[in-house]
């Protein structure tokens, strides 16, 4: 009962924060300006990505796509504050993340991001429910436990919580993968080519998964993929070509 | 394509990319460590050897008490060994109204054949000068108590025999000086080409032969070899380490020492190699599940990869070789103050053998994690998750198990200490795998009950508990090493400095008169000697056992057969002597007729208990029987003896006293006042073979603090190999972690879980095989005493937790600082 009625609690604390968070619908949860990345290579810098200006607001999706090599993933990497640009600014909720220290950026990660991957990116020691668990953990979230099983179930693995990731198939992999990107209740969700390793069929499974909780959680959805059918059911698509927008 | 090229290049791309770093590191470290100990060990070896040498001034004597055979100097001749001749006899010399029994000593051109000879022009004098050879023709060398006992000068004439000599030098070193404190009357030198002249040589006189010779090992060995089944029973082989017990006890153990080190280090650096040639084996089963694809057959696997480590150890040996030579030159440079001028050169073999060690390593624990490569399946290239088994379990560790069985063999020379050793390692290794493997499933319960950062370090350790034994063992494995290369170093440091303390005793006195006692100890006294202790001596010779004549019972050669050659100095005491510890029976200092005898003379003479032994004092017999056996300490610059008889026994004989004393350096002036008071009484000087003794047992202590220099860079590589060979594993999650929004805080935090635990656990085990293996070695290889030390308990897996921290944080720092982006890229 104490169970039942602490989830009802934060389901309310959810919800009064959805509410908060909606009524500034209007205003950009993700911005850049003239975002670029430069590596140093034998023959001086290599730019992989450059002049970059990009506003993304709270609750739309939105997909990048481009070809390989067009800078997709380090657009993407930058957006979530996994690598620091050569130049320009990137606010995530109005917080500038370049000002940031990468214990700074960790903090926002987990308090706004939540990722998937085409490699799934499990942690191969922890079990199902270990996994789904640990970024509520991070934050020091007491019912972590209570939380990541009722999602785990929602995502149809609930009976294979004590799973090793070595256990299980790609497609049930991407499931953990997706319980654990959206148990924080982010406010954003990066994906990169989610369904990349995945056959098609399970693939389209994943991608209904990911867009129904995204509409539950009402997240903003940023998601890499050069896959045009899969930009379509985006609210917008950004094109990439050679590190720029076009 | 040509296999050998493909091997080529894909070893050239490993080594750019760096793959090969860690293994070849790890290698090139086992190897110039191995090789710098095997040439430093064998230099040491052979130049203490010749030192040694230097104090029978010979590589080899033979003593005898007539000339040698024609055809055994033809032999040696043959053999090009160099040869000197001594020959030794007492005379009294007479000065005016002074009587002095002397020793002469009539040296050959060419002696001493290894050391040096050193006099001084003046008594007292601070010039020492070094002489390369003997007396010339007509002159004299003496002992400065010559000079003082019959009111002499440098200068003067000396009559012995018939001759006059003028009396050139005063001796002041002579390397083969013998312990033998009765054979040691004052010293006269001079050339054997007068020795006709003095006419004191008769047929029938009693005279001793020292036939020196010298030359390479290989020369010296088989002219040993040859000469041995031909000695006569007054003719024996000289041996350092029974004619100088109190340099040879020492000389074996530093041997000992060294012989063990250089196993010690091998172990570790095996590990450190298994280690990092898993690490690269793992990092190669996507490229050759590639090769597999496109149609490499398992044995084509195999080849490509034993040709590049072939080449890889090749290379690494090579290196290794030129780096040991280098750092064991570099040793001897910095040890030059204490090593004679001339430095023995390596052998070749001492050279090859740390190269073969080094292959024989790599081989030993590299072929098993290479085998592994070869059972890639070709399907891992669409999943990547499909891992090789595992090679044989025997195959893994048999190969390790025969090199290290062979390493231990050849070091003890002795089939069943391998056996006990290596079965006895590999019992104490199982049942510490078991109880191990045991604690971390059970320590799997206190997951949910843990803080994160504690239940994440945990986890580090019990993901893979098969693998975190390994792990936990390969550090215990090293740290015994250390450990025992340390204890072992400090406690033989420890044991050589009780050997000879600062205020040994630098000076025997013999043939004190019982009437003499009580003015010579007040003499002492005044000199600032404190109370010494007297021993009776009644000299005797062993006749009978059992009634049978002893030349009947003692084989040739051997220590019984000396003993019965000469007379034994007999001593009655109250209380043994504190070093003599029983090995069988009981010694009643009230009995009648009762004897107690040294172990190894009575092993050689197979005498027992109960047994009756005959002995000639004088014109007497008696019969005593042995009541007691004993073993006695040679090296403690005490007097000691082989026969301690009831004192109702011996009291009625003849009886003089022997001591020994410190005198310091001021008070060594009075000496001469002393001599002269009490002329019967002959003092001799062991100063001189005290400081050589030191000498050799200060260079040794370097040459072992360097070695243990050595394990301890082979324990780091361990380490460093252990930490990179999850360092991959341990980079991506930790990119996940931060990814997911951790904080550096956190994963350093869960780094000192793991680390911590290890150490712990690692330094736990390491000390309690410890004790196992220190109780085994002390009590049968280097017969030293055991004690159990409790703060080790502690301290070993204190320090063990520390440095796995330290070397762990320094390992992973990169896991921490990578940015998370890695994990985007898919690595």
């Amino acid at each position: 009962m104490d169970l039942a009625k602490s989830v009802d609690e934060n389901n309310v604390n959810i919800n009064s924060k959805k509410i908060l968070i909606m009524s500034k619908t209007s205003r950009p949860i993700i911005e850049t300006k003239s975002l670029g990345k430069k590596v140093s290579v034998a023959d001086g810098d290599l730019s992989i990505l450059s002049s970059v200006d990009l506003t993304i607001n709270k609750g739309e999706s939105i997909a990048i796509v481009g070809a390989s090599g067009s800078g997709k993933s380090t657009l993407l990497g930058l957006l979530a504050g996994l690598d620091s640009p050569s130049e320009g600014i990137i606010k995530l909720d109005g917080v500038d993340l370049t000002a940031l220290d990468e214990d700074g950026r960790a903090d926002i990660r987990n308090k706004l991001v939540g990722f998937v991957f085409q490699s799934f990116q499990l942690m191969q020691r922890l079990s199902a429910l270990e996994n789904v668990m640990l970024p509520l953990e991070l934050r020091g979230d007491q019912q972590a436990k209570k939380t990541a099983t009722d999602l785990l179930n929602r995502v149809g693995l609930g009976h294979r919580l004590g799973h090793t990731p070595m256990k299980l198939s790609g497609g049930e992999q991407q499931r953990v993968a997706l319980a654990r990107a959206f148990v924080t209740q982010p406010a954003i969700l990066f994906a990169d080519e989610p369904t990349g390793n995945l056959d098609s069929k399970t693939g389209e499974q994943i991608i209904e998964l990911l867009f129904e909780l995204n509409q539950e959680k009402n997240t903003t959805l940023v998601l890499v993929t050069h896959d045009k059918v899969l930009a379509s059911r985006c609210q917008r698509s950004v094109q990439i070509e050679a590190g720029q927008l076009v | 394509m040509n296999r050998f090229k493909l091997a080529l290049r894909l070893l050239k791309r490993d080594a750019y990319s760096g793959e090969l770093t860690l293994l070849g590191l790890a290698l090139i470290i086992a190897v110039t460590s191995s090789t710098a100990i095997s040439l430093f060990a064998d230099r040491m070896h052979r130049t203490m050897n010749a030192q040694a040498a230097e104090f029978l001034a010979a590589d080899l004597v033979v003593t005898s008490s007539d000339l040698l055979p024609e055809d055994w100097i033809e032999k040696a001749e043959q053999l090009g060994l160099e040869q000197a001749r001594t020959v030794e006899f007492s005379t009294v010399l007479i000065n005016k109204d002074d009587l002095l029994l002397a020793s002469v000593k009539a040296v050959s051109t060419g002696y001493p054949l290894r050391g040096q000879l050193k006099t001084k022009e003046q008594i007292g004098g601070e010039l020492e000068v070094v002489q390369q050879e003997g007396p010339k023709a007509g002159k004299v060398w003496v002992d400065r108590r010559v000079l003082s006992a019959l009111t002499l000068a440098i200068g003067d004439s000396l009559t012995v025999g018939e001759k006059a000599f003028k009396i050139s030098q005063i001796i002041s070193y002579e390397p083969d000086k013998r312990g033998d404190v009765y054979s040691l009357s004052p010293r006269v030198m001079m050339s054997d080409v007068d020795l006709k002249a003095t006419k004191i040589l008769q047929p029938g006189s009693r005279v001793r032969y020292f036939f020196q010779f010298s030359g390479e090992a290989d020369a010296i060995n088989r002219f040993n070899e040859w000469v041995k089944p031909l000695l006569l029973p007054s003719q024996r082989l000289m041996d350092v380490h029974e004619d100088r017990p109190e340099l040879g006890n020492a000389l074996s153990r530093a041997e000992r020492y060294l012989g063990l080190s250089s196993i010690l280090v091998i172990l570790i650096a095996g590990v450190a190699i298994a280690m990092s040639s898993r690490r690269y084996s793992e990092r190669h089963f996507n490229s050759t599940a590639i090769l597999r694809c496109l149609g490499c057959q398992q044995n084509d696997i195999l080849l490509i990869f034993l040709y590049q480590f072939f080449i890889l150890g090749l290379v690494a040996c090579s290196l290794g070789l030129l780096f040991g030579w280098l750092t064991q030159e570099a040793l001897f440079h910095l040890l030059r103050s204490l090593l004679p001028a001339k430095v023995s050169a390596p052998s070749f073999i001492a050279v090859m053998l740390g190269f073969m060690t080094g292959i024989a390593i790599l081989v030993g624990f590299s072929l098993p994690p290479l085998l592994r490569l070869k059972r890639v399946s070709p399907l891992r290239v669409l999943r990547r998750e499909l891992e090789p088994v595992n090679s044989s379990g025997w195959l893994v560790y048999g190969l390790a198990i025969a090199l290290i069985s062979g390493l231990i063999f050849q070091y003890t020379n002795d089939l069943k200490l391998m056996l006990s050793i290596m079965g006895g390692g590999l019992v104490a290794v199982v049942i510490s795998s078991w109880l191990l493997y045991a604690i971390l499933l059970k320590s799997k319960t206190l997951l949910p009950r843990v803080g994160l950062s504690w239940r994440l370090g945990l986890q580090g350790v019990l993901r893979e508990p098969k693998a975190s034994v390994a792990q936990v063992l390969a550090f215990s494995i090293t740290l015994l090493a250390m450990l025992i290369s340390f204890t072992v170093r400090n406690d033989l440091l420890a044991d050589w400095q009780q050997q000879i303390p600062e205020e040994a005793p630098n000076y025997f006195a013999i043939n004190i008169f019982p009437h003499q006692l009580e003015s010579f100890e007040h003499e002492l006294n005044q000199h600032g000697v404190p109370l010494a202790t007297f021993h009776p001596v009644v000299r005797g010779r062993l006749v009978g056992i059992n009634d049978v004549p002893v030349q009947q019972i003692v084989s040739k050669d051997s220590q019984g057969e000396r003993a019965t050659h000469r007379d034994l100095s007999l001593t009655w005491a109250d209380e043994l002597p504190q070093d003599n510890k029983t090995i069988a029976g009981q010694w009643e200092a009230t009995g009648k007729d009762d004897v107690s005898i040294e172990s190894k003379l009575a092993d050689s003479l197979g005498v027992s208990l109960g047994d009756r032994l005959t002995f000639s004092i004088g014109s007497e017999q008696i019969d005593v029987s042995v009541t007691h056996i004993r073993s006695v300490q040679w090296d403690t610059m005490k007097p000691n003896f082989y026969m301690v008889i009831s004192e109702k026994t011996l009291k009625d004989f003849p009886t003089t006293y022997i001591t020994s004393f410190y005198l310091s350096e001021k008070n060594k002036k009075r000496l001469n006042a002393l001599v002269k008071k009490f002329p019967t009484m002959s003092v001799l000087e062991v100063e001189a073979m005290l400081q050589q003794i030191k000498t050799i047992l200060g260079q040794l202590t370097a040459a072992i603090n360097y070695l243990l220099y050595f394990a301890l860079l082979a324990g780091l590589t361990v380490l460093l190999a252990s930490i990179y060979s999850t360092l991959d594993h341990r980079i991506s999650e930790g990119a996940l972690m931060r990814t997911l929004g951790a904080n550096r805080e956190l994963l350093r935090k869960a780094h000192l879980v793991e680390f911590s635990i290890i150490g712990l656990m690692s330094g736990l085990i390491a000390v309690l095989m410890f004790q196992l293996v220190l109780f085994g070695l002390y009590t049968y290889v280097l017969n030293l005493d055991f004690y159990f030390n409790v703060k080790l308990i502690i301290l070993v897996p204190l320090f063990s937790a520390i440095c796995i921290v330290v070397a762990g944080f320094w390992g992973v720092r990169e896991v921490v600082n990578k940015p998370p982006m890695y994990v985007l890229r898919d690595v």
